[in-house]
């Protein structure tokens, strides 16, 4: 028997939530869904498939300070950042749930970063899940599906009228505690996305053509911008800069890419991967076997923003279907 | 919507320069991933040509890749402001002549291109172009088409920003650079934007840094489109690029204007003619001054 | 706004005439606002169009550039380089909605002292009566 709630409750339930709590939700900009903190329901938009940029910017922002370093009579003193107010991140889509626990495996291990974790543990993470997946989307590919719960606190599911909702986790119940629910007979419809790949053979077979110039080739369109490493869920690399005043020193750490032509670059001017097929081999290599080395699983969640965004389509569920292929040429050749 | 005939003349060509070796790597267009819009293709055997394709989805300006490729002879699919764009990168000695075998379209017009999408709305710089035979071409495909239009207009968003209060154009331009997440696409996919180091990128001195917020995407993003004065052929592909919708064509556009109307110039007609900011009349006074 | 608001002055001032001008309103004992801070130049071709954004983001309230009287450049040509330059820059500023009346390009020789003062006095008033440029 599962929960259910009318639109008309769930806009009440969310007013309520805003008494103490930042509501960011979905909400339409410039002929562009993007999430936000909104002060009204009314602004919500439920009419979106995903925005162009993660969820991931509410957690490991585009630009923030890591502490202040005050220095007075001699004496020097880090200030922590205070994360005060408490978030609903609502109409958050299973891929990026899913890309908030992937970020987790490298933000929460040790060393912690403790700021990452405060913003995770204010946040109950309210989903939405997907009843048309967009063309680009593969999530159920990539460990997760258009319904899937388990990275949430909270799942809603459309249905006439109104959302079936599944409290996952306790924080999740402990929000659902004020809302307006009833018993349905209704179930959550299992939805799959247009595109399936085999991804289980892709890291062995990646090992095998390191050198194809295969990447060369997909790096000839490449033009080496940051929009793949920006809207992705999982992406996470970053650079840190100290900007002094006169009166304090803020650290600031900012998003990078390792597509950006000066990312290895070091003193002295020397850099590991100075062409556009070294990064862009880097980057399929992180997300497809490094990273599942380390953390046994794969850094994509199957959202697909990259394969729209990409200026020169440039689309990772490609490279998965021609990795394996390579693979075998090249035992062949051996 | 694709043309045959134009297809099969770019294939004859890139077929007939790559078999006698003339050339090693055909820069064209071929179908991408969602099976609707084109996507740049680099061609480097005979057997491969049929990869290449033209129709309206072809929006890249290809010109960007020619200082990547300038070790080895090329040829190039262009269209009428791709072909500008030649010209800019030859009078700034970019590229050299004798290495670019151009292969020009007599273009109609190009739609807006989205991932996934269909459009059959023109782009912006078709409604206003007046320029549909390449300027520059060794081999010339379609036309001839009749160029008695009249002179392009300053496009009407142009004006209607310079008639706004400095008031609604800050709320306008800080809204719209508080977007920007410092992508970089717009630099990337221009091909007016080559130095080896850019000034965004300078850590001594800085000049913007590396934080991500609005005064610093401002400075980012108007530099940009000063460097480009003169420079730039409209081809709006910053616009198309940015994943967060910044009309930065609307930035690149009111330079051009400007530079129409102080100096007279129109840029990539010529690869000739003196660059507008490496040059002057010793008699003009631009309103600047007294 | 506050009544006795201060604007901000960043001047770039080429060394050879419109330095030696500001120099001589000094000597002559002309006086001027010291609101504006002066950054010498070996020329105005060398004033680059970051410059000028720069300050208006770090929070000038005005820019004010001089330089030699085109034809008497020390340099022959740089004058005639910077006002291109200046005058792209000035019509991409007011598009951007910074008034224009914040960005003065002036030629100043290094004899008009008295000149120099008149402008800047007026460049001053101007700017005092339109407020700070970063509201709030």
């Amino acid at each position: 028997m599962n929960k259910i709630t009318s639109k008309k409750d769930l806009a009440s339930w969310l007013d309520g939530l805003m008494k103490d709590k930042v509501l960011i939700a979905p909400a339409f900009v410039d002929n562009q869904s993007v999430f936000k903190h909104v002060a009204n329901v009314a602004e919500i938009t439920f009419d979106f498939k995903n925005t162009a940029l993660s969820v991931k910017e509410w957690f490991f922002p585009a630009t923030e300070p890591l502490f202040t370093i005050h220095q007075k009579d001699g004496d020097t003193t880090l200030e922590p950042i205070d994360i005060e107010n408490e978030f609903v991140l609502f109409g958050i889509r299973p891929c990026d749930a899913k890309g908030l626990k992937l970020l987790d495996k490298v933000f929460l291990g040790a060393p912690t970063d403790t700021v990452y974790a405060e913003r995770r543990d204010k946040t109950t993470l309210v989903g939405l899940s997907c009843l048309e997946p967009s063309p680009q989307c593969f999530c159920n590919s990539m460990g997760t599906a258009p319904n899937n719960a388990d990275d949430v606190d909270i799942m809603l599911t459309e249905v006439v009228d109104g959302y079936i909702v599944e409290a996952v986790t306790d924080k999740g119940k402990a929000l659902l505690s004020v809302a307006k629910l009833s018993n349905s007979k209704l179930s959550v419809p299992k939805i799959k996305c247009p595109t399936e790949l085999q991804v289980k053979n892709v890291p062995e077979a990646m090992k095998s053509c390191f050198e194809d110039d295969y990447w060369a080739r997909i790096a000839d369109r490449c033009i080496h911008c940051n929009i793949c490493a920006y809207v992705c869920p999982v992406c996470h690399c970053f650079d840190i800069r100290d900007y002094p005043t006169s009166e304090k020193t803020e650290r600031i750490r900012c998003w990078d890419s390792c597509q950006s032509p000066g990312f290895t670059c070091a003193a002295g001017g020397h850099t590991p991967r100075p062409t556009k097929a070294s990064r862009l081999r880097q980057r399929f290599y992180h997300k497809l076997l490094y990273f599942p080395e380390r953390f046994e699983d794969f850094q994509c969640t199957g959202c697909g923003r990259c394969v729209a965004l990409c200026p020169v389509n440039i689309d990772i569920r490609e490279i998965i279907t021609d990795v394996p292929k390579l693979g075998e040429k090249s035992a062949t050749k051996a | 919507m694709m043309d045959k005939n134009i297809v099969k003349q770019i294939r004859d060509k890139a077929k007939e320069l790559l078999s006698n070796g003339t050339i090693k790597c055909v820069l064209g267009y071929e179908t991408g991933t969602d099976g609707m819009n084109a996507r740049p293709a680099f061609i480097y055997e005979p057997e491969d040509v049929d990869r290449l394709i033209f129709d309206n989805t072809c929006t890249h300006n290809l010109s960007t890749y020619l200082r990547d490729k300038r070790e080895n002879p090329v040829a190039i699919v262009v269209k009428p402001c791709d072909a500008r764009a030649i010209n800019v990168l030859l009078g700034e000695r970019q590229i050299e002549r004798e290495k670019v075998f151009i292969i020009g379209i007599v273009c109609q017009e190009v739609v807006q291109v989205s991932w996934g999408e269909l459009s059959h709305d023109a782009q912006m710089r078709c409604k206003i172009c007046n320029q549909h035979t390449p300027v520059i071409y060794d081999f010339l495909i379609g036309g001839p088409v009749d160029e008695s239009a009249p002179k392009a207009e300053p496009p009407a968003n142009v004006t209607a920003m310079e008639g706004k209060s400095s008031g609604d154009k800050v709320d306008f331009w800080s809204g719209q650079f508080s977007k920007c997440v410092r992508c970089y696409a717009c630099r990337a996919v221009c091909m007016g934007c080559y130095c080896t180091v850019c000034f965004v990128d300078m850590l001594d001195p800085e000049w913007v840094g590396i934080k991500i917020a609005t005064p610093e995407n401002q400075m980012w993003n108007t530099i940009r489109a000063f460097h480009l004065s003169g420079r730039c052929i409209g081809c709006g592909e910053c616009a198309r690029v940015c994943p967060v919708n910044i009309p930065l064509d609307l930035l690149n556009m009111k330079m051009e204007k400007e530079v129409g109307e102080h100096f007279e110039f129109v840029s990539g007609l010529s690869s000739e003619e003196p660059a507008p900011l490496a040059s002057f009349l010793k008699d003009e006074s631009l309103g600047i001054g007294e | 706004m506050p009544v006795d608001f201060q604007p901000k002055i960043i001047g770039f001032l080429c060394n050879w005439c419109s330095y030696a001008g500001a120099d001589m309103a000094g000597t002559s004992r002309i006086t001027y606002p010291s609101n504006i801070r002066i950054i010498r130049v070996p020329c105005s071709g060398r004033i680059d169009p970051l410059f000028i954004a720069k300050c208006f983001t770090e929070g000038a309230d005005g820019v004010f550039i001089a330089g030699c009287h085109p034809g008497d450049c020390h340099y022959i040509e740089g004058n005639y380089y910077a006002r291109r330059r200046f005058a792209l820059m000035g019509d991409l500023i007011e598009y951007l909605g910074i008034e224009k009346e914040r960005y003065q390009v002036r030629w100043v020789s290094a004899s008009e002292g008295k000149k120099f003062s008149q402008i800047i006095s007026a460049f001053t008033d101007k700017l005092a009566a339109l407020g700070p440029r970063i509201k709030g």
